[in-house]
């Protein structure tokens, strides 16, 4: 089964109030920018309501979305991850003010899926963020991905730069680029 | 006044998930990760599409940026 008809689903969750603003996340997001890795999950980020007092677990944030999806019959699971038409879609509820910011910024697309499907409207997360968010989490996968994104100069530095500084990864920043001996392309300061 | 501070939800029973489904991955056999990628491939060929126009887009912008130097 193709994209249209998972973004389809998704989309239709979104008009009908089950989730928030949502975008396409991780290894997918970053094929919308660079060669691919291999993967079987599409990463959702989707926003939620922050008004408990207490941090729930995202098997409670998530509850609703997977009732709906299982009152539309997909109720398979594949650790977590929903299957929705043969793919794990994986629901990632915002989890930080970088996830906040990154969600908000997330850019719209026109996805032209081919002649007989048409086209569908998504958002994907922008480059600095998906650069940002791999040296957040720091996996040997997230650090290749980062320079795969810089070789590829498929990231605006000002733009990464800024997002750093006030997410507050200068100093992992510094660190990434010591460690893989790139030159530093941005000088950031971390904000106390 | 002490600023609003968000609560996020944890995440983390989410990461441990994904972590085990690439371990899941690994552990496949060469012919079924070959499989994996042509399937993915096919699936993520809109955004392949979306990435070289913008490309062909930013190429065309530099030359014609270099043109006009000249």
């Amino acid at each position: 089964m193709g994209m249209k008809q998972i973004l389809d689903v998704i989309n239709r969750m979104e008009a009908d109030g089950i989730i928030g603003r949502y975008a396409i996340a991780g290894a997918v997001a970053a094929y919308n920018y660079v060669e691919p890795a291999l993967t079987d999950d599409l990463d959702i980020l989707i926003a939620f309501e922050a008004s408990q007092a207490q941090p729930q677990s995202s098997l409670v944030t998530l509850g609703p979305l997977l009732t709906y999806l299982k009152s539309k019959g997909y109720s398979e699971f594949q650790r977590e991850a929903v299957l929705i038409e043969g793919w794990a879609v994986q629901f990632i509820p915002v989890a930080s003010d970088l996830d906040a910011e990154a969600l908000a910024k997330a850019e719209p697309v026109d996805l032209e899926i081919n002649p007989t499907e048409g086209s569908v409207k998504t958002r994907v997360l922008g480059p600095e963020y998906i650069v940002a968010t791999a040296l957040r989490v720091d996996r040997a996968k997230d650090r290749n991905r980062i320079i795969q994104f810089l070789d590829d100069e498929a990231v605006d530095i000002d733009i990464l730069c800024d997002v750093l500084g006030r997410h507050g990864l200068a100093d992992a920043w510094r660190a990434f680029c010591r460690r893989t001996g790139i030159a530093n392309p941005c000088e950031v300061k971390s904000i106390p | 006044m002490k600023p609003h501070e968000t609560i996020y939800p944890d995440i983390s029973d989410i990461l441990k998930a994904k972590a085990e489904r690439r371990r899941d991955i690994s552990r496949r056999s060469f012919g079924e990760k070959i499989a994996m990628m042509e399937a993915l491939r096919e699936r993520v060929a809109p955004f392949k599409r979306l990435r070289e126009q913008r490309l062909a887009a930013k190429r065309a912008a530099q030359e014609s940026s270099s043109d006009s130097d000249k």
